[in-house]
């Protein structure tokens, strides 16, 4: 009798102690891997002793899906976004829900990295390449190296519905005259996948499970250095960027630390952790990660944002049709 | 008022109008809500768009398809281990159920993860071995075989369970009559005990099949990587593509999981009908057979079983946790820590996890119990039409897939209480609400089975002396309960603890739980840290097994689901 009494009051004391969510002082949803967002979040906190900081990370469309039905619930819990691409963020800011904040770090970067009223600002440089397992038999160059029989069955990538970075990617290459819809259409024939996000390509190729993907740059380089199997290329046509814009969101409950998180982000020590993490940042005069090649030697292929934002719902289409379902 | 409360009927008048009202709350509100946003998005016409889509129909074909070829797996290991256990004379019984029963407690998404570091190219395990498949080989596991193979693990505990509790309540004379005239062991098995634990069977069968139609963890990481969707998967991809029309579109797709659950029911009602098996005489077969010569051939195979089944996938977690990239084979050279110390040390986001998770646990097992106390006394003092309805009303929630309950929570608490104006979406509490609704059944079961085996006449004899409702129950009924809440107590924690397709869709910034967080992780492409939270999670599952074991002598018979 006396141990069951201990055991429930043993019980209760787990429960009351453990707590449950303590409110925060910003809550920031951002697409990063867990370990670079919890040094990001940790760098901001030692910064500014005294924001507590909770963190949500997923894919970036399934972050925009979480706002949108909480949005819907009329209880966003939001007030910064750090996530993969500035069309989603143009997106919303056309929509009304992100705040104008006019940050005095953005001296520091080409006006191209940022919107003009201070919606959102660039804080890295993303390029999506080329990832392959060093058994592999073929070291591809060009992204038409995948449609090549020796890949058929082996390219892996992520999906545009499940990451920013590969629709952006996506509406890149089909903006390259040489590669256009066609390219994903023939790696469909080839037996290409997509599913799941840029850690999902990872894992399958560092696995051996496939031998090529396409992926974000800092993830196969990053692993490299850890000793996994794999080599990262940047293809002759060129690669797409993304550049992880920061922005605070027009219901934000916390707006003074929400603020001076896009001020930390921007800022050099920011920059700098981002470039610990192995992200190529955007801010002027900073180097690039260990890794990579010289800057000028990676080729960045333009992509219209306003013209990306307009077509995104028949891109999407256009893709699933070549990638749908089984 | 008054005329309700029945004669030489002890409890107060305001009790059986409180049970009720909880029942309401968690059970026929949100399934109404349920309900009635399905049959609001049929009749705004969206519905025949959902409806059309070739993707639904691959998607509920697939259900059906994984549910049923892992129901019989199920069947078969959990014939072969409930018959192999029970009726022979096998040394080692205890630990071998208890083993057998373990994949139950692990969460879906941990066995999943487990096995999948266990086969493929991607194992570090096989790397280790040296016998990885070369590159470029599938993983055979993103497969509707792989699904459906893992469903038979998850849920043959539930099919041994369910025919164990048969198989023991056989009657030993009709054997020992047949076996004295001259009947061969086989012969004993076929015409005898294998018609009496029919029932057994198609009640497991049963039970295995509607909980694979709801698994979300398996076909969520098994399944998604190969475009594999089942429906509970599709409901979590239309939710993580939100749009206008996705609360309709869920509530149809929730409506088609329940009404495939509850035909796999109806099947195993109408398969049961018409038979009569009461039985007469002695009961408890223990031993029936002895297996003498055969012993040497079934002992190796039950154990062999159980190594595929949980040792080399736990071992290949391991592995996967301890390498320091995917794709690294595992060395003493490669081996570290990083993933655990991350885990413990790094993340805020598991220290979130572990609180959220103890803490939803705890008030679940905490909060129910408090509510299972009354309703079980007042369900089991009012033997009528309306406790009966009562209480198959509380089983309804938890004999529904999980997403299900996700969903109709979602929907009750989106909007801001009215009066009230707070929100619930978003926080703790609507989570805490749907577990309240999902495992109400699981914490009422022990403490009635208790209140059965109670003796009226101590409460009777201190109702004469005067002493009050709450006298009662504090000095008689809750000393007399204590062994069976806390089992229950434990049960419902271990279960909530686990816990992911619930929380999967519920969860926010700051709620996150383990079972979010560790398909999270491994969503993320980090599986080591993802393996690393699995190993603490099962180490965490079978301390608290055993301690349920270590409780179980003092406990009445039935109340911990793996002890006969």
């Amino acid at each position: 009798m006396k141990t069951f009494v201990s055991a429930l009051a043993g019980l209760l004391a787990v429960a009351l102690f453990s707590g449950s969510a303590v409110a925060a002082d910003l809550v920031l949803y951002t697409s990063q891997p867990n370990e670079d967002a919890q040094a990001t979040v940790d760098g901001f906190m030692a910064a500014n002793p005294g924001i507590k900081v909770d963190w949500v990370r997923d894919g970036t469309p399934q972050i925009i899906a979480k706002l949108q039905a909480e949005m819907q619930a009329g209880a966003p819990v939001a007030d910064v976004l750090l996530i993969a691409d500035t069309v989603t963020l143009e997106r919303l800011k056309e929509a009304g829900k992100l705040m104008a904040y006019k940050s005095p770090e953005a001296a520091n970067y080409d006006p191209a990295l940022y919107d003009a009223d201070g919606y959102y600002y660039s804080t890295k440089l993303i390029t999506t390449g080329i990832v392959y397992n060093t058994a592999a038999s073929m070291k591809p160059t060009s992204w038409q190296d995948l449609t090549k029989p020796e890949a058929k069955g082996l390219v892996a990538m992520p999906s545009p519905l499940a990451s920013g970075a590969a629709l952006i990617h996506a509406q890149t290459l089909a903006g390259v005259g040489s590669l256009g819809w066609d390219f994903y259409k023939n790696l469909a024939a080839n037996g290409a996948i997509a599913s799941g996000g840029n850690g999902a390509v990872l894992k399958a190729v560092a696995s051996g499970e496939k031998a090529y993907g396409m992926i974000v740059d800092y993830m196969p380089i990053r692993e490299k250095a850890k000793g996994a199997p794999l080599e990262f290329v940047f293809p002759t046509e060129g690669v797409s960027a993304v550049t992880e814009p920061v922005g605070i969101l027009a219901s934000a409950k916390h707006v003074d630390a929400a603020k001076k998180f896009v001020d930390y982000a921007l800022s050099e020590k920011g920059q700098q952790g981002f470039l610990k993490l192995g992200y190529i940042p955007a801010r002027n005069g900073m180097q690039l990660p260990a890794g990579f090649p010289a800057r000028d030697s990676i080729k960045v292929l333009p992509l219209n944002a306003a013209e990306a934002l307009k077509n995104t719902d028949q891109d999407l289409k256009t893709f699933s049709s070549y990638y749908g379902s089984k | 008022m008054y005329g309700y409360v029945r004669r030489g009927n002890s409890q107060p008048a305001w009790l059986f109008p409180f049970v009720v009202t909880i029942v309401m709350l968690l059970s026929v509100l949100p399934l109404a809500r349920l309900a009635q946003a399905g049959i609001e998005a049929l009749l705004r016409g969206g519905a025949y768009e959902l409806i059309s889509d070739p993707a639904l129909w691959r998607a509920a074909w697939y259900t059906v398809e994984t549910a049923v070829l892992g129901t019989v797996i199920s069947v078969l290991l959990g014939c072969l281990f409930a018959f192999l256990l029970t009726l022979t004379d096998i040394p080692g019984s205890g630990p071998l159920g208890f083993l057998f029963v373990l994949p139950m407690m692990i969460p879906p998404q941990v066995t999943a993860l487990a096995w999948v570091q266990m086969s493929g190219p991607s194992s570090p395990l096989l790397k280790a071995l040296h016998i990885a498949p070369p590159l470029g080989s599938p993983q055979p596991l993103y497969s509707v075989g792989g699904i459906a193979l893992l469903y038979g693990v998850q849920h043959a505990p539930l099919v041994y369970l369910a025919l164990r509790a048969g198989l023991m309540a056989l009657p030993r004379d009709g054997v020992e009559a047949a076996r004295l005239s001259g009947a061969s062991g086989f012969r004993v098995f076929r015409d005898i005990i294998l018609p009496l634990s029919l029932p057994g069977v198609i009640a497991g069968a049963a039970i295995a099949f509607v909980s694979s139609i709801g698994n979300f963890g398996i076909p969520a990481i098994l399944g998604i990587p190969a475009s594999i969707f089942t429906l509970s998967t599709l409901i979590f991809t239309k939710f993580s593509s939100f749009g206008p029309r996705t609360f309709g579109d869920i509530a149809v797709l929730s409506a088609m999981i329940a009404v495939i659950s509850v035909a796999g029911l109806a099947v195993q009602g109408k398969a049961l009908k018409g038979r009569d098996y009461r039985v007469i005489g002695l009961s408890g077969a223990s031993a029936a057979f002895a297996l003498g010569r055969w012993r040497l051939a079934v002992m190796p195979l039950l154990w062999a079983i159980l190594f595929i089944m949980l040792v080399a996938p736990f071992f290949a977690l391991v592995a996967g946790a301890l390498v320091p990239a995917y794709g690294v084979p595992l060395t003493f050279k490669t081996a570290s820590l990083h993933a655990f110390t991350e885990i413990l040390f790094r993340q805020a986001v598991t220290r979130v996890a572990f609180s959220n998770s103890l803490f939803l646990a705890g008030m679940t097992a905490l909060g129910l119990l408090a509510v299972t106390v009354l309703a079980a006394y007042c369900l089991t003092r009012r033997k009528d039409m309306l406790s009966r309805i009562v209480g198959g009303l509380i089983e309804i929630p938890y004999s529904l897939p999980g997403i299900i309950v996700a969903v109709c929570f979602i929907l009750v608490f989106a909007a801001p209480l009215p009066v009230l104006n707070i929100t619930l979406y978003g926080t703790i509490w609507i989570i805490l609400l749907a577990y309240f609704s999902a495992y109400f059944a699981v914490s009422l079961k022990p403490v009635m089975s208790a209140f059965l085996q109670l003796d009226p006449a101590l409460e009777e004899a201190a109702r004469l002396s005067g002493a009050g409702f709450f006298r009662r129950l504090a000095d008689i009924i809750v000393p007399l309960i204590a062994p069976a809440a806390g089992a229950s107590v434990i049960l419902v924690f271990l279960i909530a603890c686990n816990e992911l397709t619930v929380s999967a869709l519920l969860w926010s910034a700051g709620t996150q739980t383990l079972g979010v967080v560790i398909y999270n992780l491994d969503d993320g492409g980090s599986a080591d840290l993802a393996s690393a939270m699995s190993v603490i999670v099962i180490a965490m599952v079978v301390t608290m097994m055993l301690l349920l074991e270590i409780l179980a002598k003092r406990l009445p018979k039935g109340v911990v689901p793996w002890r006969s």
